[in-house]
């Protein structure tokens, strides 16, 4: 026991323990060098990037020739012109037209064609749907029936499978009013898709999902998605269905009267999703080449298997020719210091290179500023939490799905050059749906945590998580180290054994010591809460009508400020809780920052295990605010140029660990100063609770609060 | 009430299907289950869903079953209706974990009698100052009512709360001396979740040598203390000798009373057990199985039978659904020819742990109930957090003894980063697929560790205190003779 043990004069603790005291008890130094070494070690991600590889051997990227055949086109062809024949009508009978074509040629091929009636909802509130499964019960009541939406799907049976599973290919199309990009997506969707209904390789189905995409993209495909995975009974499904049907009835009965065979209103399934692919064709026209945009950031940092990703990275760079790309943050492309530091670093591989030559870490400086803006447009994307694209919702369901948007060079009206971008693309899906084809289980063998520092480069979890550590380390020791300071505990190296002897009341002080740690951990469970309601007001704020941006964060701010005060005038402030001699109070803010410092901690290993980067960007916020932090008035009264060093310091960073704060200087940082408007940040925050954020949790109910206390102990009164 | 409000939570949170909250043998869709089955005239226990006490079946049955009657597909569809009938399920659930804070509230208080009492004797009279506000008492009560485990486990609709309730009714007997409420407590309990046979020595030495005190040593030493020295008041000190020694004394009547009576109450159990599942043809099948059933026969010590299907259950370990504790993780690993050894070993360590923890603890009769139950709660074969609500909620009990326990700051970060931690890996496991079952059980074996810290340090702080109280009156006997 280790009371005893102290009370023999020479034990000495177990390695392991001495080990943590030591580091504990330079906890100071520590901290500055893993804070420093976290820092670095995010720089040198680039660095570190691996070339991807295909890790599932089944997936045989290229390995057959491809089958599309000019008939495939030709009839793609004259779908696209009998669709944008139709664009001179009136938008309602354009779009059933459209639909009808469409059904048309998908039965003609021989796959079994349905509909699909959507609802569009708007965005809801419900921050907290991360921990819940996805259900399917809460969002079917209050539906209107005015805005809806049909998507259309056609489904081509495979000749060898068992129906057991199935590969989708979204193209989103917007009925009615469509653009030729649009017209184009499709019909590279469906040269491929008359292909794959003549083929005898198929031993997956095909869905091809023609997504409708009057409100969004990302809609339809969740509210179809949803539905593929609810199996509805009798009862109320049909009821909920029956509700609207109305509306839709003469749609539907001309439908059948016009193409009668395969066409069913049922909802009709294919096996599990293996893979799903969107397909999308950019407006915007390449000056080099064709190229290719992968998107692939699902909600809260999710990404699809990176074997997805490296099989169409490879089909398009090696067969198709290809130009691959990923978002990047364009502004750090010019940016000075990161040039240096490219720089640095590609001296220092060059020196690492002359002094062994099997030493390969170095990269050129373009490479580098080319990985690290790529890098942070990954990191900013999956801190959002938001997704990309319509793929988003196929992760939710455990299904991997990447957003192929083609950048055609030319504009697709040169005929023979539209034959050959067509040809391109068909030639690429089917190359990819060909290798998902010989999938013999789950994507399972690849990273799912990673990051991308270009197409073909990625830094897995093992790496990126380094930086992560080193950054978290130093929380725990300090916690720890103030800990001890503020109980006066012995720590075994000073020197000074607590006394065997103690007399009745030290024991009494260190009993009452002992648990004065509760009214700090009180204090930062109060300010906790107060965050948990400060992340929930925004629901109210919803509810005015007609209410700005700009209002409302106004609102909102007020709000927070007041509820802030009204817990201080309950509570009372905090110091008065204990009135303890002028010797012990500087334990009782070291006890505060102790309590502050481990719920960072928690609440930042949490985060990093829902979303990575999230947790990465929050503590370099955070961690260094919250090591720094200390008294002003302790500062003012050393009057040193350390503790002015200091000041500046924590007033620095205290400002910009402020959420809004932070999302301002970013923000002027990388769109200058003009763009800066109150409203912006609102609906920065309104995005992420609308697409269910876990990020929107980890501000409201970490950062925040935290940031708070942190300010609460520099304006600590002692 | 908060957790009436609270109540309705559970639609988004789905609390009562997370593996935390329930298990296997307190979740209360099996119950419905069992119960549907038993009202179809079929053994509960046919299926393979419902492990728990007949007894409770048509305790709580007639509940569930307004439930599904109400609410033909409530498994479908959470309606709004059906809120109603929960909100009534759930009244039963909120007024036992009253009813426990309120027993708890009196056994604290009884424990500090004693306390002040057993100081009393022993003229260390300004230590109490110390005791601050509130009594311990109340504060258990309180930590017992708001720990988000009580509430986690009373929302998430799981019986633990009654079995917490009579675990608790059995110590308050016991330390009130109340004999034949201890024995009901304890054969309820013991047929509820098995578990808790092993209070029986807590039980019996309450009985036996009353409420928690300090070594008795201590008193000897004291006794001896006045009788050598030749004080004026002698009479006095030889009044506390007799009256100490009369302290030490262990009592027998009371234990056979509560021997007695644990065996009139588990002849009644088992009778009312064997009405309740009569009806439907499946009493003769039980009887075979209490027969089988020599182990659970051995421990109980008299004549209650065993149904193989609820206690067969809890000791071979068949369902393998990932829950908070360490052994579902084990079991489904393992070789199949090794299990039933395995097996053994893993039951024998709670077993194997009762008898020093008996010997060193056996002045303090409670603190050792709330040892035992905390180790059990650790490693039980279905633990779920309404185990831990309980053993959290009597470490309040302690407050006086506890009150320098080191690393409490530590345990408590501990507790909530678990708690925090384990739903994310589940999600991650089950929802997202980026993680696996590795991450979950991490999570699982981290709340083991951190429970093993505190049964450690709960123990060396309570041997501690001892020792610090018998410095006290060491010194204190000094200075009188001095």
């Amino acid at each position: 026991m280790p009371k005893t043990e102290t009370e023999t004069p020479k034990m000495k603790p177990r390695p392991i323990v001495r080990l943590g005291i030591f580091l504990i008890s330079h906890s100071l130094l520590v901290s500055v060098v893993c804070c420093t070494a976290g820092v670095l070690a995010l720089l040198l991600l680039p660095l570190l990037a691996k070339n991807t590889y295909i890790s599932e051997n089944a997936l045989m990227p290229g390995s057959a020739s491809s089958m599309i055949s000019n008939r495939d086109i030709s009839e793609a062809n004259r779908l696209a012109s009998d669709l944008s024949g139709l664009n001179f009508k009136p938008q309602d009978s354009a779009a059933l037209e459209s639909r009808r074509i469409l059904t048309k040629y998908m039965s003609d091929l021989g796959a079994e064609v349905s509909y699909h009636k959507f609802h569009h909802k708007p965005n809801q509130f419900h921050p907290l749907h991360f921990f819940s499964s996805p259900d399917s019960t809460s969002s079917v009541k209050n539906l209107s029936c005015s805005a809806h939406g049909v998507n259309t799907v056609g489904i081509i049976r495979a000749p060898r499978g068992d129906g057991k599973e199935a590969i989708v290919l979204v193209t989103p199309y917007k009925f009615g009013k469509s653009s030729a990009a649009e017209t184009l997506s499709l019909s590279i969707a469906y040269t491929v898709f008359s292909l794959l209904s003549r083929v005898t390789w198929l031993a997956k189905d095909i869905i091809w999902f023609v997504a409708d995409s009057q409100y969004g993209e990302y809609a339809p495909v969740e509210a179809w998605l949803r539905d593929y995975h609810t199996p509805v009974f009798t009862g109320l499904g049909t009821l909920n269905a029956d509700r609207c049907v109305k509306i839709d009835d003469p749609y539907v009965f001309e439908q059948k009267s016009i193409v009668q065979r395969k066409i069913s209103d049922g909802f009709r399934r294919a096996g599990t999703m293996a893979a799903a692919l969107i397909l999308k064709v950019a407006d915007r026209n390449e000056m080099l080449e064709d190229t290719l945009n992968i998107y692939a950031e699902a909600s809260n940092g999710q990404m699809p298997n990176l074997d997805l990703i490296n099989i169409v990275n490879y089909l398009a760079v090696h067969r198709q020719g290809l130009r691959v790309k990923v978002e990047k943050v364009l502004t750090l492309l010019d940016s000075r210091w990161l040039e240096i530091l490219g720089q640095i670093f590609e001296l220092l591989g060059k020196v690492a290179r002359s002094l062994n030559p099997g030493w390969k870490f170095g990269i050129s400086a373009a490479d580098y500023i080319e990985g690290s803006a790529t890098l942070a447009s990954s990191l900013y994307y999956q801190a959002l939490g938001i997704p990309t694209g319509p793929h988003g919702a196929f992760r939710d369901f455990q299904v991997d799905a990447i957003t192929l948007e083609i950048s055609p060079k030319v504009s697709p009206h040169n005929k023979a050059r539209h034959n050959e971008f067509l040809l391109r693309g068909g030639r690429l899906v089917e190359g990819v749906i060909r290798s998902i084809n010989n999938l013999l289980e789950k994507f399972h063998q690849s990273f799912f945590l990673y990051m991308l520092t270009s197409p073909s480069k990625f830094v897995s979890v093992g790496v990126y998580m380094i930086a992560f550590a080193l950054l978290v380390a130093p929380l725990p020791l300090v916690a720890a180290s103030l800990y001890a300071d503020a109980n006066q505990l012995d720590l075994g190296v000073k020197n000074t054994k607590s006394t065997p002897t103690a007399t009745a009341s030290d024991e009494l002080d260190i009993t009452f010591r002992s648990w004065k740690w509760l009214y700090a951990a009180k204090e930062v469970f109060l300010i906790h809460v107060w965050g948990a309601a400060v992340s929930l007001l925004p629901y109210f704020i919803c509810q005015i009508p007609n209410c700005s941006p700009t209002s409302g964060s106004a609102i909102w701010v007020f709000l927070s400020m007041l509820s802030l005060l009204i817990l201080y005038l309950i509570v009372g402030s905090p110091s008065t809780h204990v009135s303890i001699s002028q010797s012990e109070e500087k334990g009782e803010w070291a006890i505060l920052k102790s309590a502050t410092i481990s719920a960072v901690f928690i609440g930042l290993l949490v985060m990093s295990v829902v979303n990575f980067a999230a947790a990465e960007i929050g503590a370099l916020l955070l961690v260094p605010m919250c090591l720094m932090a200390q008294p002003l008035k302790l500062d003012m009264k050393a009057a040193k140029l350390r503790s002015f060093l200091r000041i500046i310091c924590n007033v620095v960073l205290g400002f910009v660990a402020f959420p809004p704060a932070a999302f301002f200087v970013v923000k002027t940082i990388f769109e200058g100063f003009d763009s800066i408007n109150m409203g912006d940040f609102w609906n920065w925050m309104e995005s992420l609770w609308a697409w269910n954020s876990a990020t929107y949790i980890y501000i409201g109910m970490v950062h925040l609060p935290c940031w708070v206390l942190c300010l609460h102990i520099l304006l600590h009164s002692c | 009430m908060l957790r009436l409000i609270l109540i309705y939570l559970p639609k988004t949170f789905n609390l009562a299907s997370r593996p935390e909250v329930s298990t296997p043998l307190v979740s209360l869709r099996r119950l419905a289950e069992g119960y549907w089955l038993k009202q179809s005239s079929i053994s509960p226990y046919a299926g393979s869903m419902y492990h728990g006490s007949p007894l409770l079946l048509s305790l709580l049955g007639p509940l569930t079953v307004k439930r599904i009657e109400g609410q033909p597909n409530h498994l479908l569809c959470s309606d709004a209706d059906d809120s109603l009938h929960i909100l009534g399920y759930s009244l039963v659930f909120v007024i036992a974990d009253i009813i426990s804070a309120l027993l708890i509230r009196a056994t604290g208080h009884t424990l500090q009698m004693a306390y002040r009492q057993s100081l009393n004797s022993l003229d260390i009279v300004d230590l109490l100052k110390s005791s601050d506000l509130l009594s311990s008492g109340d504060i258990a009560a309180l930590v017992y009512l708001w720990n988000p485990f009580t509430i986690a486990a009373c929302v998430g609709l799981s019986t633990s709360p009654v079995e917490n309730l009579v675990v608790i009714l059995a110590l308050h007997g016991a330390c009130k001396g109340l004999v034949p409420l201890a024995a009901f407590g304890w054969v309820m309990a013991t047929h509820l979740s098995l578990y808790p046979a092993i209070l029986i020595i807590p039980v019996i030495l309450l009985l036996g040598y009353g409420p928690d005190t300090p070594p008795r040593k201590l008193f000897l030493q004291k006794g001896y203390g006045k009788n050598g020295d030749s004080h004026p008041s002698d009479n006095c000190g030889q009044q506390e000798t007799s009256q100490s020694k009369a302290e030490v004394t262990f009592s027998w009547r009371p234990v056979i009373h509560f021997l007695f009576w644990s065996s009139l109450w588990s002849t009644y159990v088992l009778v009312l057990c064997i009405i309740s599942v009569k009806p439907h043809g499946s009493l003769w099948e039980m009887f075979q199985r209490c027969q089988l059933d020599i182990l659970s026969f051995i421990i109980s010590g008299s004549d209650l039978w065993i149904n193989e299907k609820t206690y067969g259950f809890i000791l071979t370990m068949e369902d393998m659904s990932p829950n908070i504790g360490v052994l579902w993780y084990f079991f489904a690993e393992v070789f199949d020819f090794f299990r039933s050894f395995f097996m053994i070993v893993f039951h024998l360590n709670i077993l194997f742990m009762i008898l020093p923890l008996a010997i060193r603890l056996k002045h303090r009769p409670c603190f050792l109930a709330f040892i035992y139950i905390a180790i059990s709660s650790m490693l039980k074969s279905y633990p779920s957090v309404g185990d831990s609500a309980l053993y959290l909620g009597l470490l309040g009990l302690f407050l006086d003894e506890l009150a320098d326990m080191k690393f409490s700051f530590f345990l408590l970060c501990g507790y909530i980063g678990v708690s925090l931690l384990s739903p994310v890996m589940h999600n991650l496991w089950i929802w997202r697929g980026t993680g696996n079952a590795n991450f979950y059980y991490a999570t699982g074996m981290a709340y083991a560790c951190l429970q093993i810290i505190l049964v450690v340090e709960s123990v060396s702080a309570v041997l501690n205190h001892d020792r610090k109280l018998r410095k006290l009156s060491v010194t204190k006997l000094r200075d009188g003779n001095s």
